[in-house]
């Protein structure tokens, strides 16, 4: 869909600035699936963890 | 239209890479309606670039501004103050309008951000199809509106050749052959007679191969 391809556009764009599409990404869920929410918001915490925090951020 | 694709961010990168200070300049004409250097792209192509330079430990400024079309002086002299504040010029328009800049500024030199590509027609949203080579001498009357030299892969003026296999392109599968299109289109016209009559050998003389070209319209000189 759309969206999806937008994303990966974004994504492609933030690897070539040198920031990291890995920074970026898209899930499908719904508003039912709280679980599943609560697991994919854990994973990306720790993904950015891992990544560091936003090297263009001032201080 | 003329459609023209941005250069990779690298590339891009490394022309501005010794510049403090840049104006990243838009095209509202053509280059706008193909996404490729309109105001938009202005703003997303700069944001880039910042966050880029601070990446690399860069100081450099991004101005932004886009005119309403950089192939003419008028138009231009709207950004002309911008110009002596900053090292470069970073132009998202087609070749014509990196040139134009160049001619009309020319202590500054105005840097290419896009590859133009060709001309062409969106055939879709997010699809632009090459139409046109500006061979300077048209024969869509004959071809059923079809055009031989850009879109037949060898330009041929009485094709289809040997390599035409079912309406496809022997040089890629995803072209059809421009003249298996003009023949059924024809067909289609009831104009196929058209394409028995003899014709005189095309003056090439009017295509690139001769150097730039040129007109002059006596009746509109000042």
């Amino acid at each position: 869909m759309a969206a999806e391809r937008r994303v990966k556009y974004v994504k492609d764009l933030l690897d070539q600035i040198g920031l990291g599409g890995t920074r970026l990404e898209m899930y499908f869920l719904s508003s039912a699936e709280g679980a599943r929410w609560a697991e994919i918001a854990t994973e990306m915490t720790r993904r950015i963890r891992e990544l560091g925090p936003n090297p263009l951020r001032d201080g | 239209m003329i459609v023209a694709e941005q250069k990779p961010l690298e590339e891009i990168k490394r022309l501005v890479a010794d510049c403090h200070k840049v104006l990243v300049l838009g095209c509202g004409t053509c280059v706008t309606v193909c996404f490729a250097g309109g105001e938009k792209e202005v703003g997303i192509l700069a944001s880039s670039l910042r966050m880029a330079a601070r990446l690399d430990g860069k100081e450099i400024e991004f101005l932004e501004a886009t005119v309403q079309r950089q192939c003419e002086h008028e138009y231009n002299e709207a950004i002309a103050e911008l110009v002596p504040q900053v090292d470069a010029v970073l132009s998202i328009a087609c070749g014509i309008g990196v040139q134009t800049l160049n001619e009309q500024f020319p202590t500054k030199l105005t840097l290419p951000g896009l590859n133009t590509k060709f001309l062409g027609e969106p055939t879709e949203q997010g699809v632009w199809e090459e139409r046109c080579q500006a061979c300077g001498n048209c024969v869509l009357a004959t071809t059923g509106g079809i055009c031989p030299v850009a879109r037949c892969a060898k330009s041929l003026l009485n094709g289809p050749c040997g390599g035409s296999q079912r309406g496809v392109c022997e040089v890629n599968a995803e072209t059809p052959c421009a003249w298996q299109l003009i023949y059924d289109r024809m067909i289609a016209l009831g104009k196929l007679d058209l394409l028995l009559e003899p014709t005189p050998m095309k003056d090439w003389r009017t295509s690139r191969d001769g150097g730039q070209r040129k007109i002059v319209r006596e009746d509109l000189r000042l």
